[in-house]
């Protein structure tokens, strides 16, 4: 079982991103890459990076490094502390509640990211199904 | 986590007498052309501090559009108000949420009015905002509704910092409410208690605020219809809104809010039908996962409502006060309805309401429920 954060951890996540009907449907319209950032804190002493390319309910590619100068440019950031990661894929954390008390931040457009809540939170869901170590 | 934000609230009979107790000098009022031909806005200016001036936006109209905020916060800045008044229903307090935002901070793009960007507000003024409707609860939410300029879409905008510091519920300002508009905004009222109670973010304080609102309204509304002057039941009527108002704004909306949002944007129907219209469907649709808030707010409701459970209930109650159950009723044309399907349904996908109802749906499962109520 992989652990989080790591290249095998990303790997499965994507994996099943791709064959969850729920966030094929829910982010169908959506168009633009994300990358969650993973924050270094008492329990994880690195900085962790994943990218993802989303485009119409498809996650076409991820780039996962401890290094931020070989993770492309995002439309997007999920910017949180490793010990709050854990949270939110253990469903402890919702993701929109998280934002809401600074717990995680989002950078990019909240226009239209708000318009993809649904797709948003099956992220977070599908993240919550990969058995961790 | 979480939070309980609620403006401070000043209720019952003369609680506008409230604004002669203020200290505010320049006063900006946020109305439209109905309030002031119905005589409230004269009420209101009684009640303003003796020493104050005051600048009147009297234009808003229904359903305002981002460039209608746009071109009357130009007026407001040059006037430099230090207190903002919303008076209204639903469009004129959050026109006034919004124009008050863009004057704190003229920097600001409306899309920017969301709950991760700190606003920092208030360092020119306050807002205060004055329900003569009892539905929308404007007055005590984060929520601003705003339409894109060919109507096609509602925008909610939102963010802790739009709250109002007072709210001020006075029944004088709702007793010549007309019969349609008092069930319209009432039903509104219902949607957002139930949806407030029932929701993936309800808690302790909106648990409490919605259950209060459902048996103010449901007690009250009918003998209101029956009763235009019972100022008892209309001051019912107005503070359980308000209380709903709260609930939701602590809460969230729910799918019924997403459905009836995406209506209003395809067919011209005042909000309230919109939203209402759909409820007794979503709660069906959802009650596997949220029995339990259900069953306290159908216990609120007066008993010769109560019919086993939620969804009939309010259906009871609906058709006792003439809220339509179906398109038909609501003078939609069916097949308009259907050839719009595909955007109704993707238009509330899009809104957050979906997401924290207590059940999620699909989009197959959201055209059947688009399609229950034709």
């Amino acid at each position: 079982m992989p652990k989080f954060p790591t290249q095998e951890w990303a790997s499965e996540y994507v994996e099943k991103l791709n064959s969850n009907p729920a966030y094929k449907d829910a982010g169908k319209n959506w168009e633009g890459d994300i990358t969650f950032v993973i924050r270094k804190d008492d329990s994880f002493d690195s900085d962790a990076y994943l990218y993802l390319d989303l485009h119409h309910g498809e996650c076409r590619g991820f780039k996962f490094s401890m290094d931020s100068s070989v993770v492309p440019e995002s439309e997007f950031k999920y910017v949180g502390k490793y010990s709050n990661w854990m949270r939110l894929i253990n469903k402890e954390i919702d993701p929109i509640q998280g934002i809401l008390t600074g717990k995680f931040k989002l950078e990019g457009s909240m226009m239209k990211i708000m318009k993809f809540t649904k797709a948003a939170k099956e992220m977070v869901s599908t993240a919550s199904t990969v058995n961790l170590e | 986590m979480w939070f309980f934000r609620s403006p401070s609230v000043v209720f019952g009979e003369d609680a506008l007498s409230f604004l002669n107790t203020l200290d505010f000098r320049k006063i900006a009022i946020i109305t439209d052309e109905n309030i002031k031909k119905a005589g409230l806005l004269d009420m209101l200016r009684k009640d303003l501090p003796e020493e104050s001036e005051s600048m009147v936006v009297s234009d808003i109209p229904e359903e305002p559009t981002l460039s209608d905020i746009k071109e009357r916060v130009a007026a407001v800045r040059e006037f430099a108000p230090d207190l903002v008044i919303g008076l209204g229903g639903g469009s004129s307090m959050d026109a006034a949420k919004s124009i008050f935002t863009l004057y704190e901070r003229p920097d600001l793009d409306i899309y920017d009015i969301t709950p991760m960007v700190k606003l920092n507000l208030r360092n020119k003024s306050r807002l205060i905002l004055i329900p003569t409707t009892s539905g929308t609860g404007s007055e005590c939410t984060w929520a601003a509704v705003l339409s894109d300029e060919d109507h096609t879409r509602k925008n909610e905008l939102a963010s802790p910092e739009i709250i109002a510091d007072y709210a001020i519920l006075d029944p004088a300002l709702v007793r010549k409410l007309p019969g349609g508009i008092s069930r319209n905004t009432a039903v509104d009222a219902i949607t957002h208690a139930v949806e407030a109670r029932s929701n993936q973010w309800r808690n302790y304080y909106s648990d409490i605020f919605a259950e209060k609102a459902m048996e103010l309204i449901t007690r009250s509304l009918p003998v209101v219809l029956k009763d235009p002057d019972n100022l008892a039941a209309r001051e019912e009527v107005h503070v359980g809104a308000s209380m709903a108002g709260t609930a939701f704004s602590n809460s969230q909306i729910g799918l019924a809010h997403a459905m009836g949002h995406s209506l209003g944007a395809h067919f011209r129907i005042p909000h309230g039908i919109t939203v209402a219209l759909y409820l007794p469907q979503v709660v069906e649709f959802s009650e596997t996962e949220a029995k339990d808030s259900y069953h306290a707010l159908m216990m609120k409701m007066p008993e010769k409502y109560r019919k086993g459970n939620l969804a009939d209930s309010l259906r009871e109650f609906f058709r006792d006060v003439g809220q339509p159950l179906n398109i038909k009723d609501c003078n939609i044309d069916e097949s308009e309805y259907r050839e719009n399907m595909e955007s109704l349904i993707s238009l509330a996908e899009e809104s957050t309401g979906g997401v924290t109802n207590p059940r999620e749906a699909s989009s197959s499962q959201l055209k059947i429920l688009f399609e229950n109520v034709i």
